[in-house]
């Protein structure tokens, strides 16, 4: 066979084929070799016949000749799609896909083993690229999820860090408020509780934040069986007691637990209050209302002043979105945010309208569960 | 069951401020104060002084252990000392604090430190 394909005999099927053809006898010695075999492995024909196969295969492929390719065509008298590798003359390895067929005579007995082969160079290149691509994404999943592991252990120490010098001047502030002050004094010692406050309640909205940006979201810790009103009440206190000069009235409409994270819904109502506290109409009251009616808990802050621009409503609870007045107490605009993730993680919603004579942020959470139904509500 | 008019509590806390807070709001509430750093300490207090009724303890210290293995310690010597936990990191609930102890959480609200404090003591 030269290289030009001209074929010398065109009715020639067997050195004219476009693969590597083999006939063996049973025992595996090869009877005759195609032109195009004898060319891809550079053995001269009358060296390949009489050969045995295996002797042109690598030991890893002797071994599966005897343990898989022959037993596969005594079975089933074929063997298909073959991966086989075979040894060259010049000793190089030829990467190889096989079909091969075992013809039997009239009574069953095999005959003569007859084998096509193609080489497969490029797609054994394929296959080892796939299974690289395969290995790097898994790699670059493990170096992912070790990274996501850091991040989160990096919030949690920083949450700690950063709480742990803020209670430390919290318990300080307490000591001192108890000693004799100068009204001055007071005043001072009450500011700097408002700050305390602020830091805390960024703190907390901050690491949220960061964590929720991991894919996490909030998490809930619940409690079926704890009273909500009392957090709701403290943190109203709170926020009253470092806005000497403010109007804050409250009224909670229930007495009962409800099942929620109170602790997340205290951080909500505080988000919102501190929001009404920096926005809102400083000669105007802000009022907060709780009510349970229909089992659906609704907990709303309302302030007076401007109206909320339309082009500020539409991204108002996503991160980042500051007011344009006043950047003193704004923060970094992340208040509204968790608060409206707050509501998701307790399948409710937070919604607000805004007109010049009120604006008005409403929480509202369904309190019976789907899933988990919950401990039935005891008064 | 002899009742203490003048109960002793263990504060077990490493941030000076927040144990004076701690010492200062017990004694005005009547308790009798004994304050400890780490745990080691506490244990050592522990040793000397027989009649501790009730741990307060942060969870996050310095030294050989934390606050959870410390009220773990204290609850298999002395099963009668109550359990008052204390964190402005960790949220416990009382099945991860040894005997179903109590946990608040900082920054304290000081009723909420007494009012669990008593309940501890009355059960």
């Amino acid at each position: 066979m030269n290289g030009s394909n001209a074929i010398a005999d065109p009715g020639d099927w067997f050195d004219g084929a476009p693969c590597g053809l083999l006939r063996t006898d049973v025992e595996g010695c090869i009877v005759e070799a195609n032109a195009i075999f004898a060319l891809w492995t550079g053995y001269n024909r009358e060296v390949l016949v009489g050969q045995s196969l295996p002797d042109i295969l690598p030991i890893s492929g002797k071994i599966f000749y005897e343990t898989h390719f022959v037993p596969m065509l005594r079975l089933q008298a074929h063997f298909d799609e073959v991966a086989l590798d075979f040894v060259r003359a010049d000793g190089t390895r030829m990467p190889a896909l096989v079909n091969a067929v075992e013809l039997r005579d009239r009574d069953g007995r095999p005959q003569e083993v007859r084998l096509a082969i193609f080489r497969s160079t490029d797609r054994r290149r394929y296959e080892r690229d796939l299974l690289d691509a395969r290995a790097r994404a898994e790699e670059s999943a493990r170096a992912e999820r070790a990274t996501s592991k850091l991040r989160e252990e990096f919030i949690a120490v920083l949450g700690h860090d950063l709480r742990n010098p803020l209670a430390s001047i919290a318990s300080g502030m307490r000591l001192l408020a108890k000693e004799p002050l100068s009204d001055r004094g007071r005043r001072v010692t009450n500011l700097i509780d408002g700050s305390i406050l602020r830091a805390g309640g960024l703190i907390d909205n901050v690491l949220d934040f960061a964590r929720g940006r991991l894919g996490g979201g909030i998490v809930l810790s619940r409690d079926a069986d704890a009273p909500l009103e009392p957090v709701l009440r403290q943190v109203v206190d709170e926020l009253r007691a470092i806005s000497p000069d403010r109007e804050i009235t409250a009224n909670f409409a229930f007495n009962r637990s409800v099942d929620c994270d109170r602790q997340r819904l205290g951080q909500l109502l505080s988000n919102l209050l501190g929001n009404a506290l920096s926005h809102g109409s400083k000669d105007m009251p802000v009022r907060i209302e709780a009510s349970i009616a229909d089992d659906v808990l609704t907990i709303s802050v309302t302030n007076g002043g401007a109206a909320i621009p339309p082009e500020t409503m539409a991204h108002l609870f996503e991160p980042f979105v500051r007011g344009r007045v006043r950047s003193d107490r704004d923060g970094l605009g992340l208040g509204l945010h968790i608060a409206a993730e707050i509501a998701k993680a307790h399948a409710g919603k937070l919604e607000v309208t805004s007109d010049e004579t009120r604006t008005c942020f409403s929480f509202t959470m369904p309190l019976n569960r789907s899933v988990n139904a919950g401990v039935p509500h005891s008064e | 069951m002899m009742i203490d008019h003048c109960p002793t509590v263990l504060i077990v806390e490493d941030e000076p401020l927040v144990r004076m807070h701690g010492c200062d709001l017990l004694e005005s509430a009547g308790f009798d104060v004994i304050e400890a750093q780490t745990a080691d300490e506490a244990l050592d207090l522990l040793e000397r002084h027989g009649h501790v009724r009730l741990l307060f303890s942060d969870v996050d210290m310095p030294g050989s252990m934390d606050g959870l293995e410390l009220a773990r310690r204290v609850h298999l010597r002395w099963p009668k000392i109550g359990l008052l936990m204390t964190s402005g990191h960790h949220r416990l609930t009382p099945e991860m604090i040894p005997d179903h102890g109590r946990f608040i959480a900082k920054p304290w609200r000081e009723n909420n430190v007494l009012a669990e404090m008593r309940a501890i003591l009355a059960s």
